[in-house]
Order: structure tokens, then sequence, then C-alpha cells
């Protein structure tokens, strides 16, 4: 969504606002709605992958099956239901006749602002202060809205089961939370994969990108795309010969809870004016013999 | 050891008694001790006809009594039903051709048109009951069991899109006030409930329940406000779906005011819905509003369509992005179709009085504004996503075998009410007008 189109919606909902005689009462449709998650100062932690340093054995995707208790077996050629975590071999050469294979570890972005998150109806995601977006499998009716929402298109669906449900890497929550490093992390034999605070890893890529040898993109992919993410990229080649998308600052869920959270205010003001409606036009309609109100039902 | 197949196999029938099967069994209960109520002479005379006249005959007698074309439409529900139950047993993958580029197909694009269609109940409800336009009255009858009928498939069809489907009621114990679809699933129920005591008095009109008959009458206006005000916000919410999908619908589609303009659409549809009703029953039924009324509905839709038309094209306007209408390939042919087939046309044909007193004409016009609102669901929902590379949708046999079964389960249950109940009680009898779905301007009112 462009800028203009954003301010649109602004313009629209304060218009909206001031005929339903919002100015009055600005609170509290919107007390109604949980807040965003706050997000610990330093940005919870992170996990900054510089491609460049990648070799492409793929000990990520394995460990990460292993953790996750998947089948270890298959060839996945995409994020899927057994593979939340997929090494991509991207050509990105120009030239078709010489392939150039940059690897990339595709996994959930674990957004600061996860539209997932807000458009969950049981809310079965919740992004936890300290970075991960977590799922309860318990919650999920299996309705897939979060796979629209989610810009990066990440979450899969158990398309083979009776019951499906939805999977996505949560950036192994419970070993965060247990002081250890994510699996992916752990297992990555070249240290392309680094795991710490958010605010620390930004340091650390903003030196390797300012760095005049350096081979980098002038980017860090993550550090502001749809209001940041909990996984950082750096690479030598444009992000979106990689496959990661160009993104606008702000999370799509952005307008979507500005419009959601003026449901009450629009609920209120159509309950009203119909009410008005109706006794105005009872009394411009009122003639000496008058109609049965219900002409049906008993009036027989 | 039993095997797992054979473990699933018996939750899946298990789940299916529950959930499917006891509900069904109480509705049919309840239709038959309705049917006892409402018409007892059919049970009396059964038995004193001569005596011998067995379930089967009396059985054999009504089904004559229904119209021919009946069985087929029984026949495609039954096939629909057993599509049904392969898909809550076999799973979404095995029986839908959904994918992860397109984990919706075309049973929400059906969710989405359904919706707007049913609109037509509150719409009429609010001119009717909170407008005062007492004359158009007749028609609530009809129209609040289609919204209804409508509501009810969206229902179903929702069941069978679920992953988890026997957890349908989480919506209601874990909320998500920032979510759309929460907001959805909602006003669905609420209004879902509202349609049925909407409806409950001619369930009741004739049974002696007086209580009950007092207390409906006291009910259209507010019913009337809170089921216009559920709908606003529940036609408009369908849109704010698509809000979040910034990065997947068609800038030509794309826009944080959807929501109104699926709100002001479904006023559209729900018109037009009404107005090719009153053409229908007119065919099948031979009993239908006067024209003259018909068409005074119709008068209504150019200025609403006039004003989806203004904001719609304003805001690609605003945003400076009017190029796009005519470059952008197949998603500007889709564009312009649905402006000039469901917009333009219905426009220039309602504003004429000849065709506003033409059954035929209305009818066309109707079907013209139907079809515009369908395609801009289905645009919205499926055809203008973002392609992803590697991965193509359409929808598979048992997809379309269910829709199909669910559209035919819609007219089944509203001939049988047709039929059964005092469904068109407040409709005179045909109009004495020669071949009235010929054009003529001289029948012009």
């Amino acid at each position: 969504m462009n800028l203009t189109r954003r301010d649109f919606l602004k313009a629209f909902g304060l218009s909206a606002a001031a005929l339903g005689l919002g100015a009055k009462f600005p609170a509290a449709p919107l007390a109604l709605a949980p807040k965003r998650a706050p997000i610990v100062p330093h940005g919870g932690n992170a996990m900054l992958m510089d491609t460049t340093k990648c070799v492409g054995c793929k000990s990520c995707q394995l460990a990460c099956k292993k953790k996750n208790g998947l089948p270890i077996d298959d060839q996945p050629v995409s994020l899927c239901a057994t593979a939340l975590c997929y090494v991509d071999m991207k050509n990105v050469s120009p030239d078709p006749s010489k392939p150039v294979i940059q690897p990339i570890k595709r996994q959930c972005m674990n957004c600061n602002d996860p539209a997932c998150v807000s458009a969950c109806t049981v809310g079965a995601l919740q992004k936890l202060s300290t970075g991960p977006v977590v799922y309860d499998s318990n919650r999920c009716i299996g309705c897939r809205y979060c796979m629209y929402a989610c810009p990066f298109g990440i979450p899969t669906f158990e398309w083979d089961k009776q019951f499906s449900l939805m999977k996505k890497c949560n950036q192994c929550a419970d070993l965060q939370a247990a002081g250890q490093l994510p699996a992916c992390a752990k297992a990555c034999p070249t240290g392309a994969i680094q795991y710490g605070r958010r605010d620390d890893l930004l340091t650390i890529a903003r030196q390797r990108i300012n760095d005049p040898q350096g081979k980098y993109v002038k980017h860090i992919y993550g550090e502001t795309e749809v209001g940041g993410t909990s996984m950082l990229y750096l690479a030598a080649v444009p992000f979106q010969a990689l496959g990661l998308p160009a993104l606008p600052d702000v999370s799509p869920a952005e307008a979507s809870q500005m419009i959601m959270h003026s449901t009450p205010l629009v609920a209120a003001t159509v309950a009203t004016v119909l009410t008005g409606l109706y006794f105005v036009t009872r009394r411009l309609t009122a003639q000496p013999t008058t109609v049965p109100v219900h002409p049906h039902i008993g009036g027989h | 050891m039993i095997p797992q197949p054979l473990i699933d196999a018996v939750i899946v029938l298990a789940l299916f008694i529950l959930r499917i099967g006891l509900p069904l069994g109480l509705l049919m209960s309840i239709g038959y001790w309705l049917q006892r109520k409402l018409r007892p002479e059919d049970f009396e005379s059964a038995t004193t006809f001569d005596g011998k006249l067995t379930w089967r005959k009396r059985l054999g007698r009504e089904i004559n009594a229904l119209p021919a074309w009946f069985p087929i439409v029984a026949m495609l529900m039954a096939i629909g039903a057993g599509a049904g139950v392969y898909r809550l047993a076999a799973g979404l993958g095995a029986s839908t051709n959904l994918s992860q580029a397109y984990p919706w197909g075309l049973w929400i694009g059906f969710d989405l048109f359904m919706v707007a269609f049913s609109g037509g109940a509150f719409t009429l409800a609010a001119i009717v009951y909170v407008l005062n336009m007492r004359q158009f009255h007749a028609a609530i009858r009809p129209t609040v069991l289609t919204g209804l009928l409508g509501y009810a498939s969206v229902l179903i069809i929702l069941m069978m899109d679920l992953g988890r489907w026997d957890r349908f009621y989480h919506f209601i114990i874990y909320p998500n006030l920032n979510s759309a679809l929460f907001e959805v699933s909602w006003c669905i129920l609420l209004y879902t409930t509202v349609l049925v005591i909407e409806f409950m008095p001619v369930a009741l009109e004739r049974t002696r329940w007086e209580r009950a008959k007092n207390l409906l009458r006291k009910l259209p206006v507010p019913l009337a406000i809170v089921g216009a005000t559920l709908s606003s916000l529940h036609q408009s919410s369908l849109g704010t779906l698509f809000v979040i999908m910034s990065e997947r619908v068609h800038p030509l589609w794309y826009t944080p005011i959807i929501p109104l303009l699926f709100f002001i659409s479904s006023i559209a549809a729900g018109l037009a819905m009404v107005v090719a009703g009153g053409t229908l029953s007119y065919w099948v039924f031979k009993r239908s509003l006067s024209q003259e009324l018909v068409g005074g509905l119709g008068k209504f839709i150019p200025w609403v369509l006039g004003v989806y038309a203004v904001i719609k094209l304003g805001e690609l306007v605003y945003i400076g992005e009017t190029g796009m209408i005519f470059s952008s390939g197949v998603y500007s042919a889709l564009f312009l179709t649905e402006m000039i087939v469901g917009v333009l046309i219905p426009i220039v044909l309602f504003a004429l009085r000849g065709c506003r007193a033409s059954r035929a004409w209305s009818l066309v016009g109707a079907v013209t504004v139907l079809f515009g609102i369908l395609l801009n669901r289905f645009d919205v929902a499926w055809f203008t996503l973002k392609p992803v590379p590697g991965y193509t949708y359409f929808p598979s046999l048992i997809e379309i075998l269910i829709q199909i079964g669910v559209f035919a389960a819609i007219v089944f249950v509203y001939t049988l009410v047709g039929h059964y109940l005092p469904l068109f009680e407040g409709l005179a009898p045909v109009e004495q007008t020669p071949e009235p779905n010929v054009f003529r301007p001289e029948h012009a009112y």
C-alpha cells in the first residue's frame, strides 16, 4: 500500500469520526481492542543471517526438522508443513547460461508488528516481548487467514492431514526461554546465522555493510521492513533476487487495525442514525388512517 | 493393535454424527412436529381416507404436489452432501486444489457473494420498518427467507473451509478483537439469529402460540435496526478481510476503503436480489409484488450504484492511478467488465421508466447488478491475487460439487417452505398483465 492511500484512509477515518461525534468520545472504541505487543527496549532477541557466509550445507534445515520432530527423509522444495526452515538455492545470475547459486535460509521473520497476529481469528498467534511470534495449536481452527495476511507468505498448512493445522517457525521460543540458541543458529558451521539481541545484531550488521572493502548491498533487510522483523538479512546481491520481497516500512496490520478499532463507533453511529430516521419518517408518513404495523401476524 | 486409519474413520464418523447428524435429526424432528401442528388435517385425513393409506402413499402424494424439477434439485443436494462427507473425512489437501499460494478459493468467493446477495434482507427491512415505506412490506417474507438461507449456506461452506472444523466455536471463546475474520464470524452468528427471529412469524402463523406471536409483533422495528447495524458492520468487515492483504490484491481493487465499497455494493446487490426475486416468484410461484412496487425498489439502484462508482473511481483519481484502469492487461478487462456490465448498464436500465415497468427488463437489470457484484467478489478473493511462481488454482471437482450442492439445498428448502408455510401470504396473486415478459413501453406507469 502506498503512502497516499494510507493518508487517504486517515483523512477518511477522521471525517467519519467527526460525522459520528467521535470527537466527543475518542478513546472509548479503542479501549476495547488489545494494544499491540510491547517490544522490549532493545528489540528483543533476533537472528542475523549473512548470506555471503552461507555455503548451502542445509545443516540448519536438518537441525530444525529434528528439533520440531518432523520427518527428515523428504526433500522439500519450499517451506511446507514438514520444513519450517528451508534453504533456498537461488540462481542470482542475470545470465541464464552461467548460473550463480546463492543459498538463503528462509523461515518465519517473526515480525515486530506481525500481520498474522493481527489477523488470527482466535488469537492463536502471539508476539512475545522477547522476539518470537509463537503459535498455540490448541486454539487454531485452521482458517488460513494468517497465510494470506503474511506479507512474506510464510505460514504453511498441513494439507495432507484429515484435521489440518498451521505450521511455522517460532525461532525456538522454548530454547530461547531456557537460555539456549535456536536449533538452526546452533547447527550453522560457518557462522552465517547469528543469534542475539536485535540492537547488537543491527550494530554488527551496520559495521559489515559500512566496511569500505565490503561486498554488501547497503541495506539490512528486516531492519525496517513491515515495521522491522526479528530476522535480519545481509546479502551481496539485491534482496529481491533472493526471493525477499520489497516491502513498505509499515505493517499491513496498521490499516486493518485502524478500521477494526473504528467498529464500535460505526455501529453506534449507524444504530443512532437509523433510529432517528425511524422516528422522522414515522412522523412524516403518519396519516389519519394508519396502516397496521404488521398486518400478517395474527392480524387476520 | 487397531490400525490408525480405522481409529481415524471412527473419530470422523463419531464427530460427523455428533456435529452434523444430531443437529440435522433435531431439525427434522422439529420440522415433523411443526408440520403436525401446522397442518393436522394432513395427518387426520390420511388415516380416515380409506383406512389403508400407508405413510408411503402419503409421502407419494406430498411429492407429487411438488414441482417436477424438485427431484433433480434433491439429487444435486445429495451429491453435494456426499462430497461434503468426503471432504470432512479426507481432509482439505486430498479433496481441494487449495495450496500454499492459494489457501482460499472458490468457497470464500462464494461466501463473499452470498453475503452480499443476502443483503436484500437488511436493506428491505430497513426500507419497510425504518424508513416506514410500508408499501414494500409484502416482499419481506420471501426476502428474509432468502437471506436466512444465504447465511445458512455460508455457515456450511465456512465449516467445510476450516482445517479444524470441529473447533468452529473457538471464535466465541478465544476472541481476537483486531481480526477482521473474528468480526465477520460474530456478525454472521448474530445476524443469522436476527434473521431466524424475523422469520419466526412465518413458522408460527398457523399455530396457536399467541404469546410468542404477540411478542414478535412488537419486534420488527428494533430487529430491522439491529439487523441493519450488524449488516453494515459485517458487509464491510468482509472487505476489511482484504485490507491486510495489501501485498496480494491487485492495486486496482486494493484500497483501504474496500470495506465501504463492499457495504455499498451489498445494498445494490440486496435490492437487485429483491427485484430478481419479484420476477422469479412471479414466474415460478405465480405470486409477486406488483410490478409498480418492484420498479419502485429498482429506482433506488441507480443512486446506490452511482455512489459506489463515484467512491470507487474517485479513490483511484485521488491517488492518481487512473492509468491502471486501461494499462493492466487482463486485470483491466476484469475491472472494465465489472464497471460496465455491473454498474453502468444497470444504472441506465433502472433509470429508464420503461425498463422498471417491465418484469423481464427488471430481471435483466437485476441480473447484471448481481453479475457485477459476483465478479467483484471473485476478483478480490481470487482472480486478481498476485500470482506466485509455481502455483495456479482452479477448484477441484469436490469443491464444485459441494458448491452446487449448497445452491441446490437453498432451492430445496425455499421450495419446501414456499409449499408448506405461508411465505407469500401478503403477495397478491399474479396481476392481470398479459405477457409480462415482453418489453412494452406502453405499460409504463
